[in-house]
């Protein structure tokens, strides 16, 4: 039932319209019906309205789903409306009690079918939802880890100290060999749908081209150790949907999504990459993570390498600290 | 030409060449010189015209894709050379970077061989259909993901282009002399309905087609299937009928059958799975095509008798409904608590013991643990179904998954059973190759010549929960690879020559401590491997010293996880495959005051009901 969910960002102002719209046109009927001498019965339109909103239009037309408490809090004011509507005077509220009256007093057969049928059904109703919100359940624990900890001041990764501050990617030069993050990111995949090479004839844009070098030779390079190491878990378009990522929890970060390597500097990420899962701090479970500590596998300059590679493809720059 | 000969004929020729050619040199040209002699031959019989004048049922004649204006071409370049080359390599010879520690290896587009076609046996794909679905749904099973999302249909137009026209080198579409088009009508081929005879009937053709010689009686991929290559050398395994979401035709579809009439009409180009459209009709491959697909894996374990498919199994077969496929990842959804609920008296002897019905199976996923060296890349089991029991005193864990061999140690070794390091005892971490074959020279080590010719070691099985689970403040475990320094595991290990053993782990490099006080008290109660598939029951006491032995309590989440080696594929030591962590969660037994409070609120309420009616009965005496 896709089609009955509301699209998220509309959402208020197109129920509050909907929702008075549905009013209108049950008023409409209602009338009509009242003139042609066929009136809805009091006791059914009230049970139809909050049937209506409560059960079928809060349920299902709303998405993202509201939680039952919620619901339950609009379901009771639903209802003191609709109270407030069938009491509107004394011969409308006699009309509306009118068929619970009957069905009490059991005067046909009908009455007294409906009304021995419900004397048996309600506390049987009644002991199923007890014992079914009794039975004890077990899902899974929700369990809150920290994606992007606070990283340290420094780290020491091959017998070399790396202040996270001040250290910087000794791969991302232009082509006069200085650090210039201004050149990388203007050779890095275009920003649209695809996020392809901006030009596959430009030896400066195209990894791959026999005349790269410096910057995007750097890039080609760290792709191969990607695709030697870290495709596995990441994903060959390094959205985190790789061959194993549907085996371990927590699951492989989505470099293309925009709130991971884009958020960060470099160094965090060189961090990150450098001492892997084991070297989280608690709060983000490092006794969970399968992320290697990949000073274990890979070379200082492999690891720079990657992480340029990472945001090549991506499209995104690293955060610096200006 | 009889249809059925010229197949196998194929397909042998294929087989032969293989280990007198080089793939570069066996293309087309050969197999159609072959085929013309073929003709010749039976013409000059007087028995047939040519090879293709009888088409197989099913089949019509397609027609020939336009060449892609150059533009595209170029366009799909762009697309290629930022996401394909890495696997597929620059000249689409299936040799990229990453291509050695993938397995299934990535396509080498060269020689115009595709697996997943509409065409005939050995015609070229159809690139609208079926190269355009290939790309949008990914290759389950591989590392081949789906491009849907990512690409534009239009980028992932402009990539085949560039592939169909720059990296198939070999043949081209364009070939109006040896090219032709066969595609199967599936969409106007009637299915016949799955039915208890249809399943009976699909489980004798495939004994009477030979499938099992490679997919094993019961489908598990475990036939005389370990050496089986395909066109370039490289280790090949039959599908494993049992987990559809791993066919690689199964364009994120896993349960539909008509993706396994597809690939069972046509083949699998390039690998021993030949066509049978030649030799069986229609309704036959409907007949087999129902039976595989009610064999993968749904909600209920469905014994099927070695194949001997009975009206019981096949009714069981047809009742079970299709388990849940997470749409992010085309693997069954995965539940991270293991349930174990209580029984009476003594725990299963095996595993027909009714009483595993009480209980869900849960799948748990396993990954090459590529953590620390020696790194897993290529893993060959990727899940394991659990179950457990328990009664007052023991547990019981019912672990089964399909490995397509059994693997026991025959070799004495040098290292103990305990030792974890085993690096100076030579099981190393693989480098990287990079061949466009499997028996390169100039990569003797790589993965792919290794594949097959791995020292034997024993199949494996362990699990390990925190011991003292109980004194760690949420969510602290100790790590899930054998746990760390201050935070020990209870490791559980079974192998494949018949140990089960008790160690504790302290850390992923540190060598195991017995625990043989409680090795005593585990007990194997049964362990076989048996059509491609190891059942393994082991039952270990609730409680033992509190101090050493993970004390199992019930209606807490106790964290648990997995390993599992593959004896076959070199898994020792550290090399294996792994699973994040789960809960194991004993069941309590309801308790009393589950009955009591809904009865004591159903007593309520009937006396509320009473309490109405009599005062509604009072007032209108009162008013009468």
């Amino acid at each position: 039932m896709t089609w009955l969910k509301l699209v998220e960002g509309y959402m208020p102002m197109q129920m509050i319209t909907e929702l008075a719209i549905c009013i209108l046109v049950f008023s409409i009927i209602n009338y009509s019906l009242k003139r042609a001498g066929m009136g809805l019965p009091k006791f059914w339109a009230g049970i139809f309205v909050w049937c209506f909103v409560n059960l079928f239009y809060l349920k299902y037309r709303i998405y993202p789903p509201i939680p039952f408490s919620v619901r339950a809090i609009y379901g009771t004011v639903a209802a003191c409306g609709i109270f407030m509507w069938v009491s509107g005077s004394q011969q409308e509220w006699e009309e509306f009690k009118r068929p619970i009256i009957n069905v009490l007093d059991a005067k046909t057969g009908l009455t007294k079918f409906v009304r021995t049928a419900l004397l048996i059904l309600l506390p049987i109703g009644l002991w199923g939802f007890a014992y079914n919100s009794f039975l004890p359940s077990f899902d899974e624990p929700i369990e809150l880890r920290t994606v992007h900890p606070a990283p340290p001041a420094t780290t020491k990764v091959h017998g070399k100290t790396y202040v996270l501050q001040t250290a910087a990617n000794p791969f991302r030069i232009n082509p006069e060999g200085k650090y210039d993050q201004a050149y990388s990111n203007a050779h890095i995949v275009s920003q649209d749908m695809g996020r392809l090479m901006k030009d596959v004839k430009n030896p400066e844009d195209n990894p791959w081209d026999p005349n790269a070098k410096g910057y995007i030779k750097h890039v080609r390079e760290g792709g191969e150790i990607f695709f030697q190491n870290c495709h596995f878990c990441h994903g060959d378009n390094l959205n985190g949907r790789g061959l194993w990522a549907f085996a371990f929890n927590p699951i492989p970060a989505n470099f293309t999504d925009a709130g991971t390597i884009a958020q960060l500097q470099e160094t965090f990420v060189f961090w990150r990459v450098a001492k892997g899962g084991i070297g989280l701090p608690g709060e983000g479970f490092p006794w969970a993570s399968v992320m290697p500590p990949w000073e274990q596998h890979l070379t200082v300059d492999e690891i720079w390498k990657v992480i340029m590679f990472e945001y090549w493809h991506t499209g995104y720059y690293p955060r610096t600290w200006e | 030409m009889n249809g059925n000969k010229s197949q196998t004929g194929l397909f042998e020729k294929r087989m032969v060449m293989n280990e007198t050619t080089t793939p570069a040199e066996y293309d087309r040209r050969g197999l159609g010189a072959w085929l013309l002699s073929c003709g010749l031959l039976i013409g000059g019989l007087g028995l047939a015209t040519t090879s293709h004048a009888e088409m197989a049922e099913g089949f019509a004649e397609g027609s020939r894709p336009a060449p892609p204006p150059a533009e595209q071409v170029e366009a799909g370049k762009r697309v290629y050379f930022t996401k394909c080359v890495w696997c597929h390599g620059v000249e689409g010879a299936g040799d990229g970077p990453g291509a050695d520690r993938l397995w299934p290896r990535p396509r080498n587009f060269n020689a115009g061989t595709f697996k997943i076609r509409h065409t005939a046996s050995g015609e070229l794909p159809l690139i609208d259909v079926d190269l355009f679905q290939t790309v949008t749904h990914g290759l389950p099973g591989s590392a081949m993901p789906s491009w849907e999302g990512i690409l534009t249909e239009d980028q992932r137009r402009d990539v085949l282009a560039f592939v169909t026209t720059e990296l198939v080198k070999d043949r081209s579409w364009q070939d109006t002399e040896f090219e032709e088009f066969h595609v199967l009508q599936l969409d106007q081929i009637q299915p016949v309905a799955p039915s208890v005879e249809s399943i009976k009937r699909g489980s004798e053709l495939v004994k009477e087609m030979k499938c099992i010689e490679c997919h094993g009686v019961e489908g598990r991929g475990d036939g005389n299937a370990f050496n089986l290559k395909d066109d370039w050398g490289f280790s090949i395994q039959p599908a494993d009928w049992h987990k559809c979401w791993n066919f690689r035709g199964s364009r994120q579809d896993a349960y539909n059958v008509k993706n396994i009439f597809r690939t069972f009409s046509t083949g699998v180009s390039g690998t021993p799975m030949p066509s049978f459209a030649d030799n069986t009709t229609v309704e036959d491959r409907w007949h087999i095509a129902n039976y595989v697909n009610h064999l993968c894996e749904r909600d209920v374990d469905v014994d099927i008798a070695g194949g001997d498919v009975t009206d019981e199994i096949a009714t069981a077969l047809l009742a079970a409904k299709p388990r849940g496929i997470d749409p992010l990842t085309d693997k069954p959804k995965v539940d991270f608590v293991v349930p174990s609920k209580f029984v009476e008296g003594e725990l299963p002897a095996d595993e027909h013991d009714e009483r595993w019905k009480l209980v869900d199976r849960r799948i748990v996923a396993m990954g090459g643990q590529i953590t620390h060296k020696p790194r897993n890349f290529v893993t060959r089991i990727d899940d394991v179904w659990v179950q457990s029991l328990y009664n007052e005193t023991h547990i019981s864990f019912m672990f089964r998954w399909d490995d397509r061999t059994n693997s026991v140690q025959e070799d004495s070794v040098d290292w103990e059973p305990y030792e974890v390091n085993l690096g100076d005892y030579g099981i190393e971490e693989q480098e990287p190759g990079g061949s466009k074959f499997a028996d390169d020279p100039e990569h003797p080590e790589s993965i792919a010549a290794k594949q097959t010719a791995y020292q034997v070691f024993n199949d494996g099985l362990a699990f390990q929960f925190p011991i003292k689970w109980q004194e760690l403040p949420a969510p602290r475990k100790p790590r899930y690879f054998w746990g760390d320094e201050g935070y020990p595991v209870d490791i559980t290990k079974w192998t494949a020559d018949g140990e089960l053993k008790a160690y504790q782990g302290e850390g992923w490099d540190m060598d195991f401590e017995d625990r043989d006080d409680f090795t005593e008290e585990l007990k194997m109660v049964k362990a076989e491997w048996k059509d491609g598939r190891w059942t393994v029951i082991v039952t270990r006491p609730l409680k033992g010293d509190y101090e050493e032995d993970a004390y199992i309590e019930l209606g807490k989440y106790i964290p648990i996880n997995f390993f599992v080696w593959d004896g076959h594929n070199g898994d020792v030591g550290r090399k294996m495959a792994v699973s994040a962590f789960y809960y194991l969660v004993l069941e309590p037994p309801i308790e009393k005051e589950t009955y009591i409070y809904p009865t004591i609120a159903a007593i309520g309420l009937v006396l509320v009901e009473g309490w109405i009616l009599t005062r509604r009965a009072n007032r209108r005496k009162g008013k009468v």
